[in-house]
């Protein structure tokens, strides 16, 4: 769980880590956009082979990419079973499960596909820019674009939080594991139910105690980031070059040319 | 209450607090700490010690008594100001780092008062120094060791130049070389910095090296205070406050008082105890191992 959360990877050198995060994160954000908004299959879907193949390229091994794909990905599976039996009317099999007849149409699964492509291509476009970006330049940058302060500030904190949470929920697991807490499925479902409530007090308990600290240090409400240095050209040019791609292949593949 | 012989620091006058549940936390704490001391408050779990630190930061206010810094009564203080005069480290470093790098979490105070950027930078550097963390600044917070977070929490606060420096048991959760490690650390910011070091913790070992003063409490009480040998010369009332003497104290102690050994006073480091017994043993062992081991 932690290597899956893990940004190592953002901290190694390679051509997309040496570009300002500002400049990434507005690509990352049209790509995003369009990606959300595409009507049909193949432009999320460009954009997610295309940032597969970045990643592989950056040497971020497969096993962890696909790993932080999968949830999303199971997510829009299930939207897609959902409407390949419920929308549409144009028949395509039928499936017979406990005596309920269930219909798979066409529409809804162009639908499905939609919504698939769509995840795949947004996933995929943040989980590059997780990968050649550090969160704390993503929160400066978002700072950067105004952004409001209230859910930077909030990111930035959970983003630091996570991973002592996770630690903890690990410690807490084994303790529960060597004491047989996940021997058989009531016991499992009981400890999985102490352990998230666990979390959640330990939680709260370490957010006063970080309050405090940061009271210690004047803290008033606002945290204060460094001010933000100039975008340098090469890095305007590059993002600019890169709008105008993802804009030129959004306009082929959605305005019908291909 | 005990005199120092600089200007009080830190000032604490019959302190009672209780929390809302009704426990009754600290009852009637007296506390002074002279400008530039080391001064450890001693105390088991559930003394009241860590109620003190926060009271002593403001994060608590007494139910009776006062406290003053620098003479001037806590509830006088700003902030703003406060806070460039105390700095308050948490046990566990992993509460107070927040920002997602060392630097950003080191810079978080310096930004809070205003200074310009340059200024910001420049105590972030300053402080890592201190700490001995000069190499960590871009690192994330979660990739670092806890003794580094310890360090890094500790640059944090030096970020805001306090002239004094409160720590919940800054020892708690590192192995031994790491304990002495820190322990020496806030000895150099104490005696080359001048900065006076207030320090909350039950490990009893090390302290006769560091402290100037020693507190020791139990249940809400101050039972003693004074010099680290006239605290230890008591060890019934280390009991009583379930605490202990030193590892070598508690050795020497019991060959004293049960074997006889005619031991003068009582050694609390090994460098005193090794003077100690080595008065007691005839020069001629010495001369003949000595030349045992060089044949």
């Amino acid at each position: 769980m932690f290597e899956l959360f893990s940004d190592i990877f953002a901290g190694r050198d390679n051509l997309l880590r040496r570009i300002d995060a500002r400049a990434k994160l507005a690509v990352a954000a049209l790509a995003i956009l369009l990606s959300l908004c595409s009507s049909r299959p193949p432009f999320p879907l460009l954009i997610a082979f295309s940032c597969l193949a970045a990643t592989a390229a950056i040497r971020v091994p497969l096993s962890h990419a696909l790993g932080r794909l999968l949830f999303p990905l199971l997510v829009s599976a299930f939207l897609l079973l959902l409407k390949l039996f419920m929308i549409g009317s144009t028949e395509i099999f039928t499936v017979h499960v406990h005596g309920v007849t269930l219909v798979a149409r066409e529409e809804g699964l162009y639908q499905g596909i939609i919504i698939m492509a769509r995840v795949a291509g947004a996933v995929s476009v943040m989980m590059l820019l997780s990968y050649v970006t550090a969160a704390h330049e993503v929160f400066l940058a978002l700072r950067w674009m105004r952004a409001p302060e209230e859910i930077v500030d909030l990111a930035m904190l959970m983003y630091r939080h996570i991973f002592t949470l996770i630690e903890q929920a690990g410690e807490v697991a084994v303790a529960q594991r060597v004491r047989l807490g996940y021997a058989g499925l009531s016991r499992t479902l009981g400890s999985a139910g102490t352990l998230a409530g666990t979390v959640i007090i330990r939680s709260l308990e370490q957010s006063v105690r970080t309050h405090e600290a940061m009271i210690a240090r004047c803290y008033d409400g606002r945290i204060p980031f460094a001010p933000a240095k100039a975008v340098q050209s090469k890095d305007r040019i590059s993002a600019l070059a890169a709008v105008l791609v993802v804009l030129i292949l959004f306009w082929a593949l959605e305005g019908g040319v291909v | 209450m005990n005199d120092t012989s600089n200007a009080p620091a830190i000032r604490a006058n019959g302190v009672v607090f209780s929390y809302e549940e009704g426990t009754r936390a600290l009852d009637g704490v007296d506390f002074l700490c002279g400008a530039g001391e080391f001064v450890a408050i001693l105390a088991s779990n559930g003394s009241g010690k860590t109620t003190l630190i926060k009271l002593l930061v403001a994060l608590l206010k007494p139910e009776r008594g006062t406290v003053e810094i620098d003479g001037r009564d806590l509830r006088s203080y700003p902030p703003k100001d406060l806070y460039q005069k105390v700095g308050l480290v948490l046990q566990n470093a992993r509460d107070q780092l927040f920002a997602a790098t060392v630097e950003e979490d080191v810079a978080f105070g310096p930004r809070n008062l205003g200074l310009h950027e340059s200024e910001v930078q420049r105590r972030v550097s300053d402080s890592l120094r201190s700490v001995g963390a000069e190499g960590l600044g871009g690192r994330a917070i979660h990739h670092l060791s806890y003794g580094e977070q310890k360090r890094v929490s500790i640059a944090g606060v030096l970020a805001m130049r306090p002239s004094i420096l409160i720590l919940d048991e800054p020892t708690a959760g590192l192995d031994p070389a790491g304990e002495i490690d820190m322990l020496r650390l806030l000895y150099r910011l104490n005696r080359q910095q001048g900065i006076t070091v207030v320090l909350a913790t039950h490990s009893v070992d090390m302290l006769p090296l560091f402290a100037d003063r020693i507190y020791v409490m139990k249940h809400g009480r101050v039972l003693q205070s004074g010099p680290p040998r006239e605290v230890f010369a008591d060890p019934e009332m280390l009991d009583r406050a379930k605490l202990r003497l030193p590892h070598i104290a508690h050795l020497l102690h019991e060959m004293k008082h049960r074997d006889g050994v005619p031991i003068d006073g009582l050694p609390l480091t090994v460098g005193e105890a090794r003077r100690k017994l080595l008065d007691l043993i005839p020069p001629e062992i010495f001369y003949r191992n000595g030349a045992e081991g060089q044949a």
